[in-house]
């Protein structure tokens, strides 16, 4: 089961060209600043992104993020490979 | 009308860009799609109006080339989180009564949905939904 830092659809760009979504969609606000990784989209189709910037909009915090490439499998394996002693 | 201290306005991000008939959209499919559609309709909802007045739309990309990021292609890859995608021509969702707005940076429209109700005939709209070959297929994992 994939837990999910930040709600969003990840086709939702806007003029940014960027991903974005709601801070009030974020499971823990706190994990949300411009750099971090985290896992974005939802539970059935999550994919890893980066926090580009969090911009005052009329409707509230909007998180802009840029979604990396690959599915989140991808970076597991990367993780696995870079933390298994040989 | 919308309150228009809470909207931004979305009419400045459209794009002077006809969606050809024969377009591709590359829309999320999945077996929660109905409720995956609406809580996307609503976030653009809460975000954004038209000419003032209150929009409910799903974001979509459109294969509008042959070649590049705009075509089919790279789209698929490039949601390769997706297992499963509609592909609908954008004529379908015209014949169905949806308008397909240009927003936004080239590929991106967003199908303007009168009310929330319109996701289930969105869907059926949509047609089967097939799967994504990107999905899963990475170069290099193990």
């Amino acid at each position: 089961v994939v837990t999910v830092d930040i709600t969003c659809d990840l086709m939702d760009e806007d003029e940014s060209g960027y991903v974005w979504t709601f801070l009030r969609e974020a499971r823990d606000p706190t994990l949300i600043e411009p750099g971090a990784i985290v896992v974005a989209g939802d539970e059935d189709a999550p994919a890893v992104a980066e926090v580009v910037e969090i911009v005052e909009k009329p409707a509230g915090p909007v998180v802009h993020l840029r979604v990396l490439p690959g599915v989140i499998e991808d970076y597991q394996a990367l993780v696995r490979r870079a933390i298994t002693p040989a | 009308m919308a309150g228009d201290t809470e909207y931004q306005e979305l009419r400045p991000s459209l794009r002077n860009e006809a969606a050809p008939d024969d377009g591709i959209v590359v829309v999320r499919g999945g077996p929660s799609s109905i409720e995956k559609l609406l809580t996307h309709a609503r976030r653009t909802h809460d975000a954004f109006v038209l000419d003032g007045n209150p929009l409910w739309g799903i974001s979509v990309f459109c294969a509008l080339d042959d070649i590049g990021p705009a075509s089919l292609d790279p789209l698929l890859r490039r949601f390769a989180s997706y297992r499963v995608v509609h592909l609908p021509y954008m004529g379908q969702l015209r014949d169905a009564g949806f308008d397909l707005l240009p927003t936004f940076k080239r590929p991106h429209f967003t199908v303007r949905l009168q009310s929330p109700d319109d996701v289930l005939p969105l869907l059926t709209a949509l047609g089967n939904a097939e799967p994504n070959p990107y999905y899963g297929r990475r170069p290099g994992r193990r």
